[in-house]
């Protein structure tokens, strides 16, 4: 009983929360089209005056040295690529739920945005190792949104954190997921699955959200980008980029195998590179 | 004195009384710490990977990423502050190296790196006095200059010394 309760509460923060903005929106509508091109995001960043003036500021700072500084939309959006416009729409947008302190997780402020973010780049680099073409750029943007649910079901968590990690411990609990469960009805990929809804997010986009801790149950036109930010995330929580007491408590999809060719040196260069690129776009997108 | 705080891939060495060495949420990193009993500094050093062959740019950049080169790179400065170069006579702790809750060849880099940095001190002939390695969480860790105490902390698990 106090269970769906807590359920419909959820289901209200959800309704409750801040939306995209609608060039936001239409940015990952559009980039989740699998022909369009970087005309498309031009055209509705030039609509976009605070977008536009957000990223001549990013391409124009220090994380991105350029020789003469850069004053149009259509070399600024060249410059920094599409994941660049796309999380920068992102981060203004929604920054509100990217910085929120996970308390039910203890996780502190602006973690969720450097997981997020880490997240993102690893499943790009992860896309390098794809056994057939799978857009990198996607692998980003669903990166940075795969684990939103966590804003919303934080909140609900309350002080629920030594329990769940001492559940998965003694085997009572097979992950963090089904410690959510128990304790607030709903799991963070299930509540970030619904504000994806609320979103009008793409579909490929709201597979991810759901799936991306078990990347086999998403459809099949979707699973390997699926898959790719299932890998990020746990690349992500590896290198140290998680969001608190939940990190490394889920499993392994192994069935990536079929998509990706992973090897040791191929991950450890996958770190490598990610390290290096998330120092420079933490200090681009200045969030924090 | 405020804190010495090292991110990935970071070694450093001091003497200054009172403060702490500190390292943030290591993953499948490992943190090597070093206490010189007779110059009573303390070192450490944030290991991402065991092996600088596979990017040796980066171990250029940042030696203190792989183990074998992070750890030479720690004994090295510690060198300077009148440390044996060859690290003898010094207590050695290690936290770190977690992994994924399954078994798997591609994603155990924490048990890989746990295992290159226990072969690099095993050849320098340095003795593990404390340890608190692997499992699947990942771990907040200080080590106090006046007393060779490290502190780890885990969210959900909260604190503990080695
Ligand atoms: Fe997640
Ligand atoms: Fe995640």
């Amino acid at each position: 009983m106090a269970q769906s309760k807590g359920k419909e509460d959820i289901l209200r923060a959800i309704r409750e929360a801040p939306l995209l903005s609608p060039n936001t929106s239409l940015l990952l509508q559009k980039t989740s089209e699998p022909d369009h091109d970087l005309q498309d995001v031009i055209r509705i960043v030039k609509f976009d005056s605070v977008l536009t003036a957000r990223l001549l500021r990013i391409v124009n700072s220090a994380a991105f040295s350029t020789v003469h500084p850069i004053t149009s939309v259509d070399r600024a959006v060249a410059y920094l690529g599409e994941k660049m416009v796309v999380g920068a729409a992102l981060a203004d947008s929604v920054s509100r739920l990217f910085l929120k302190p996970l308390s039910g997780y203890e996780g502190g402020r602006g973690e969720l945005w450097r997981h997020d973010l880490f997240t993102a780049l690893a499943a790009r680099e992860i896309v390098r190792t794809s056994r057939s073409a799978l857009s990198a750029d996607l692998a980003f943007t669903g990166g940075l949104l795969h684990d939103i649910g966590k804003a919303i079901l934080s909140d609900f968590l309350h002080d629920t954190s030594r329990v769940a990690v001492a559940g998965i411990e003694n085997g009572e609990l097979v992950d963090y997921l089904a410690a959510e469960q128990e304790s607030a009805g709903l799991t963070h990929a299930e509540v970030g699955h619904e504000l994806a809804k609320h979103w009008k997010l793409p579909a490929s986009l709201q597979e991810v959200i759901l799936h991306h801790h078990h990347p086999g149950q998403a459809g099949e036109s979707v699973r390997a980008l699926v898959y790719a930010v299932h890998l990020g995330d746990i690349v992500a929580m590896m290198a140290g980029c998680g969001t608190g007491s939940d990190t490394m408590q889920y499993h392994l999809d192994v069935g990536y195998e079929r998509y990706f060719d992973l090897t040791p040196d191929a991950l450890a260069l996958v770190l490598v590179a990610v390290q290096e690129e998330f120092v420079k776009a933490e200090e681009a997108f200045a969030l924090a | 004195m405020s804190d010495l705080i090292l991110g990935v891939g970071d070694f450093a060495a001091t003497r200054t009384a009172g403060i702490q060495v500190k390292t943030f949420a290591l993953g499948s990193c490992v943190a090597v710490m070093l206490l010189d009993p007779a110059t009573r500094t303390v070192g450490m050093v944030h290991v991402a990977l065991p092996d600088s062959a596979i990017n040796a740019q980066k171990s250029r950049e940042k030696p203190g990423y792989f183990a074998d080169t992070g750890i030479p790179a720690l004994l090295n400065i510690m060198a300077g502050y009148g440390c044996t170069g060859n690290g003898r006579g010094m207590i050695v702790k290690l936290a770190g190296g977690a992994s994924i809750m399954d078994d798997n060849e591609t994603f155990n880099i924490g048990k890989r790196n746990q295992a290159a940095i226990k072969n690099i001190l095993r050849a320098q002939g340095l003795e593990v006095v404390a340890e608190d390695l692997g499992e699947n969480y990942s771990r907040t860790v200080s080590i106090s200059v006046d007393t060779g105490q490290v502190t780890i902390f885990c969210p959900g698990r909260g604190q503990w010394h080695i």
